[in-house]
C-alpha cells in the first residue's frame, strides 16, 4: 500500500514536472494590470499576455499588424485603422472598432497614462464603422503604427461596468492568456484563453513570479521549480549549463552602454581640475577618448560575455542603422599622439598629460568619470575599467560611482564631464529626438541630451525623418544624421549592448527577445 | 486601566501625525519624483501632466495640508504606480510578513530562551562555551549569506524545500530559520547574562537556604525575573523584524510588506513609502504597550493606573 502511494506520488510530479504549466521567474513584477497605467518593461511584459495591441515588434525589429488588419494615412494628420474581425475578449464578448477607439484615446489623454510618449500626438480616435477606426493626430507622425504598440485595447463596456479600480482586480483583454489570480508586483496566474484568435500557446497555465534576486532565480531554475528565469547573472552561466537541467539563452538587446562628454562648457566643467579648459569640445579629444577604450576587453572581462560590442549607438534591429559605421579601432598609441598634438602634452616630466588654465598655467589632465554603480550590469566594473585604461594614455582618471537615485539627478542637471549610461528603446527617431536633436526651450527635444550635443545639421534631419512616412526614405535619413553625429562629430562613445539572457530548463524552447519583454506565451514545448 | 490606554492611543496618534510629518518633509528633499517614475520617452509637457494627476505641482505646503488632511481620515493616497491605495496595498502584504516573522520569533525563542538558561546554570563550563561560541557565529553571519547557503543546500542539492514564495508550510523553514538565526543568538546571551545577575542576587540565595528544589530556584525565582528585561528585547526585536526583514523577503521572494516598500523607495512611490512607515509606527506603538502590560503579568510590582 504504502508502496503505491509513492508511486502514485512521484507518478503525479513526473505529470506535474512536465505537465501544462510554465512557470516564469521575472526579476520584478508588474505594479498594475491597468495597461496605460505604467511604462515600465517588466509591468509591460506580463501585461502582454492579457492584453494585445493594434501593432508589436516582432524579434527582428519590425512593425507587424497584431489587432490590426491595416492601416494607411490618408493625409499626413489621418490615419484608417482596419481591425481584425471576430476577435473576442476574455469575457465572450466581441473587440468592436468602438472599443479599439475608446482604447487609443484612453491612452493617449488619461491623466495618469504613461502611454503618451507614443500616442501623445493622437488628438482624436473614432470608430467610422464595426471594423474601421480613423484616429487624427496633432502634428504628422509617420511611426504611428509602431507607436500603437503602446495602446493596449480594452473592453468598453466592461470598463464602464467596473470601473477602473475594479478593473484592476480582473482585467479583461483579448490576449492569449486570460487573467486568474494576482497579488500587485509578486505573481500572476494565467490561464490560456480558448477561444484566442491567433495560434494557441503551448501551456495551458502560466504562472508569472517576481524574484528579485539573481541566486534565488537560478536555484529555482536548477531545482526545476521555474522553466524560465530572467536576468541570470554572468557569475551563474557556468553552472547553470554544467547542471544539465537548463542552458542560457542570450540575444543582443538594444540597450546601449554608452560614454557621453561635456558639450558645452570651455571652463568650470566639474570632472576637470579647476580652471582647466574642457578639452571635449573638440572632436579631435572626443575620438582620442574613444580610441583610448578597449571595448571588446570591457565586453569579454567585465562583461563575461554577456554583451555585444556596439559598433554605433543604434543597434542593428533599428531603423537609422547604419552599416558605414563601425568603431574607431582601439589604439591607445595613437590617441595619446591625437592628444598631444592638441597641445595637452606632458611639460612638466610626470607622465600625466596637462590641460591648460583660464591663467595661462597648466594642470595634470585629471579626470573624474561619472557612472551609476546599480542600475547596468557591472556599470561601477565598468567605470573604473575605462578610469585605468585612460590613465594608460595619461589621463589622470577617476571614478564616481553613485546609485542612480543620486547619479540621474545629476546628470540631468549637466553636472557630469565625462560619465557612462545607458538607453534602450526600439523606437529610433526617439532616441535621435532625445539623445541627440540640440535641447530646445520648451523641452520638446534633447531631453536625455544631457552633455548638450548640437549640431544643426543633424537637427534638420531628425526633424525632417521624423516628418517622413516612406520608411526607406526615414531610413536613408537616419542613417545619414547618424553617420555625422558618429563619425564627425563623436557625439557619443558606444560602448556595448547588454545582452537580454535567460535561463531555460530543459523540455522549454525558448529564446530571449531583443526588445527586453518577456513573454511565456512566446515558449514551446520541446 | 482605561485611562491609560486613552492616554496610550493619544500618544500613538501624535507620533504617527509627527513621523507623517518628518517623512513627508523628509521626502520632499529628495527632489521631483516624476524624475524616476515618468518614462523616458515621454516629453517634458507630458510629464508636467502626470505631475498634475498626482497633486505634485502644487506648492509644498499645499501638497502638506492635503496629505494631512487626508491622513485624519486614514486615506493615504494612491500609488504613484499602481493606481490603487497605497495603504491597501501594504496591508495586502501585513499578513505574510505577520506569519513569517511570528514563525522566526516562535523559533527563536523555543530555542534561544532554553539555551540562555542552560548557559547561565552551566556558567563557565565546556557547554557553556560551546554555546556561547556558536551564538558568536549565529550573531555574525550575514542573513544574506545563510539564506543563499540554505538555497544551495536545501533546495538545489537536496532538493526537499522550496527556493522560493511562501504558498505551504514547507516554504517557512528556511526563511523562518535566517530570520531567528541571530534572534537565537541574541535570546542566548542576554537570558544567559541576566540570569547570572539574578541567580547571584540575595532572594536567590535566601530561595536556596530555605530549602527549594534548584528547579523551582532556577525556573520559579530566577528566570521569572529575567524574563522582564527579555520581554522587552523580544517586543522590539519583533518590531524590527517587522519592518526590518526586508533582505530575507529579497531573497526569498516572499510577498511581504518590506519588499514592496523597498520597491517603493527605489522607484520613489512616495504614498506605498509613507504608508509603510506608518503602519510600522503604529505597529511599534501596539507591541510596546502590550510589553507594557505583560510586565504587569510577570511583576505584580508593576500597576498602571
Amino acid at each position: 500500500m504504502k508502496r503505491i502511494g509513492i508511486l502514485a506520488a512521484f507518478v503525479f510530479a513526473l505529470a506535474f514536472a512536465g505537465g501544462d504549466q510554465l512557470v516564469v521567474a521575472y526579476q520584478g513584477g508588474a505594479v498594475t494590470l491597468d495597461p496605460h497605467l505604467r511604462n515600465e518593461t517588466t509591468t509591460l511584459s506580463w501585461q502582454h499576455h492579457i492584453f494585445e495591441t493594434p501593432f508589436f515588434f516582432d524579434v527582428k525589429g519590425n512593425v507587424v499588424p497584431v489587432l490590426a488588419r491595416s492601416i494607411e494615412n490618408t493625409d499626413p494628420n489621418t490615419w484608417v485603422l482596419k481591425i481584425k474581425s471576430g476577435v473576442k475578449f476574455h469575457d465572450g464578448s466581441t473587440m468592436t472598432a468602438e472599443d479599439v477607439a475608446f482604447s487609443i484615446t484612453r491612452a493617449a489623454t488619461h491623466e495618469k497614462s504613461q502611454m503618451k510618449g507614443y500616442v501623445g500626438k493622437v488628438i482624436e480616435a473614432k470608430a467610422v464603422d464595426a471594423e474601421t477606426v480613423v484616429i487624427k493626430t496633432k502634428v504628422p507622425d509617420p511611426l504611428l503604427p509602431a507607436h500603437l504598440d503602446h495602446a493596449a485595447v480594452i473592453p468598453k463596456a466592461y470598463l464602464d461596468k467596473v470601473g477602473e479600480e475594479g478593473f484592476q482586480k480582473h482585467p479583461i483583454g483579448t490576449g492569449p492568456y486570460k487573467f486568474v489570480e494576482w497579488l500587485n508586483a509578486d505573481h500572476l496566474t494565467l490561464e490560456r484563453f480558448e477561444d484566442y484568435w491567433g495560434p494557441k500557446p503551448d501551456f495551458a497555465k502560466v504562472l508569472l513570479k517576481n524574484i528579485p534576486q539573481g541566486a534565488t532565480r537560478v536555484a529555482g531554475l536548477l531545482s526545476g521549480e521555474i522553466d524560465i528565469a530572467e536576468k541570470v547573472l554572468p557569475q551563474d552561466f557556468a553552472r547553470v549549463e554544467r547542471s544539465g537541467r537548463a542552458v542560457v539563452k542570450q540575444t543582443p538587446g538594444v540597450r546601449i552602454i554608452y560614454v557621453a562628454m561635456d558639450y558645452w562648457r570651455e571652463y568650470g566643467s566639474e570632472g576637470l581640475p579647476e580652471g582647466a579648459k574642457n578639452p571635449f569640445l573638440d572632436p579631435a579629444a572626443r575620438k582620442a577618448v574613444y580610441m583610448a577604450i578597449d571595448a571588446e576587453a570591457i565586453v569579454a572581462k567585465i562583461m563575461g560575455g554577456a554583451a555585444t560590442v556596439a559598433q554605433q549607438f543604434l543597434a542593428p534591429v533599428h531603423e537609422g542603422y547604419s552599416p558605414k559605421i563601425k568603431r574607431f579601432p582601439y589604439d591607445p598609441e595613437g590617441a595619446r599622439k591625437i592628444l598631444e598634438g592638441l597641445g595637452y602634452g606632458d611639460q612638466d616630466g610626470d607622465g600625466w598629460l596637462e590641460l591648460p588654465t583660464k591663467d595661462g598655467g597648466r594642470v595634470p589632465f585629471e579626470l573624474r568619470i561619472d557612472a551609476p554603480n546599480d542600475r547596468y550590469l557591472n556599470d561601477a566594473q565598468i567605470a573604473q575599467a575605462m578610469a585605468s585604461m585612460l590613465r594608460k594614455v595619461g589621463i589622470k582618471a577617476s571614478v564616481n560611482a553613485v546609485p542612480k537615485k543620486v547619479f540621474f539627478p545629476n546628470m540631468t542637471k549637466g553636472h557630469f564631464t565625462l560619465y557612462m549610461a545607458g538607453w534602450g528603446s526600439m523606437d529610433s527617431i526617439n532616441t535621435m529626438l532625445s539623445m541627440f536633436h540640440s535641447k530646445d526651450p520648451e523641452g520638446l527635444y534633447g531631453r536625455f541630451n544631457r552633455q548638450r550635443y548640437h549640431n544643426p545639421k543633424v537637427d534638420a534631419l531628425i526633424e525632417k525623418a521624423a516628418q517622413t512616412f516612406d520608411p526607406a526614405e526615414r531610413d536613408r535619413i537616419l542613417q545619414q544624421a547618424m553617420e555625422i553625429a558618429m563619425l564627425e562629430d563623436v557625439a557619443y562613445i558606444p560602448l556595448h549592448y547588454e545582452n537580454v539572457i535567460a535561463g531555460v530548463a530543459k523540455g522549454v524552447e525558448f529564446a530571449p527577445r531583443p526588445d527586453e519583454y518577456l513573454h511565456a506565451f512566446e515558449a514551446k514545448k520541446q | 486601566m482605561l485611562r491609560y490606554l486613552f492616554v496610550r492611543t493619544a500618544q500613538t496618534a501624535f507620533a504617527v501625525f509627527t513621523v507623517a510629518t518628518l517623512i513627508f518633509l523628509g521626502l520632499q528633499l529628495t527632489g521631483d519624483p516624476m524624475e524616476n517614475l515618468a518614462p523616458q520617452d515621454m516629453s517634458e509637457a507630458q510629464v508636467e501632466e502626470l505631475r498634475r494627476a498626482y497633486g505634485l505641482d502644487r506648492p509644498v505646503h499645499v501638497q502638506y495640508l492635503r496629505f494631512m488632511a487626508h491622513l485624519a481620515r486614514g486615506d493615504l493616497g494612491i500609488s504613484f504606480l499602481s493606481g490603487e491605495p497605497a495603504l491597501g496595498l501594504i496591508l495586502e502584504r501585513f499578513p505574510t510578513t505577520l506569519k513569517l516573522v511570528t514563525t522566526a520569533l516562535v523559533i527563536a525563542i523555543a530555542f534561544g530562551l532554553p539555551m540562555g538558561v542552560a548557559a547561565a546554570i552551566r556558567a563557565d563550563t565546556m557547554s557553556d562555551r560551546v554555546l556561547r561560541f556558536l551564538s558568536v557565529l549565529g550573531i555574525s553571519a550575514p542573513t544574506f549569506w545563510i539564506g543563499i547557503m540554505l538555497i544551495l543546500i536545501f533546495s538545489v542539492n537536496l532538493g526537499w524545500l522550496p527556493s522560493s514564495g511562501l504558498s505551504s508550510w514547507k516554504h517557512y523553514l528556511m526563511p523562518a530559520f535566517t530570520l531567528s538565526l541571530y534572534r537565537i543568538a541574541l535570546f542566548l546571551r542576554m537570558v544567559r547574562s541576566t540570569m547570572l545577575d539574578v541567580l547571584n542576587q540575595d532572594f536567590i540565595r535566601t530561595a536556596r537556604a530555605k530549602g527549594l528544589a534548584e528547579r523551582v530556584v532556577v525556573y520559579k525565582h530566577a528566570l521569572r525575573n529575567a524574563l522582564i528585561p527579555f520581554i522587552t528585547v523580544a517586543g522590539l526585536q519583533f518590531g524590527h523584524l517587522m519592518a526590518g526583514a526586508v533582505v530575507t523577503e529579497k531573497i526569498f521572494a516572499i510577498p511581504g510588506m518590506n519588499r514592496l516598500a523597498l520597491d517603493a523607495l527605489y522607484s520613489d512611490d512616495r504614498p506605498v513609502i509613507i504608508a509603510f512607515i506608518i503602519v510600522v509606527a503604529v505597529l511599534f506603538a501596539v507591541v510596546n504597550l502590550l510589553v507594557d502590560l505583560l510586565y504587569a503579568v510577570i511583576d505584580p510590582r508593576v500597576r498602571y493606573a
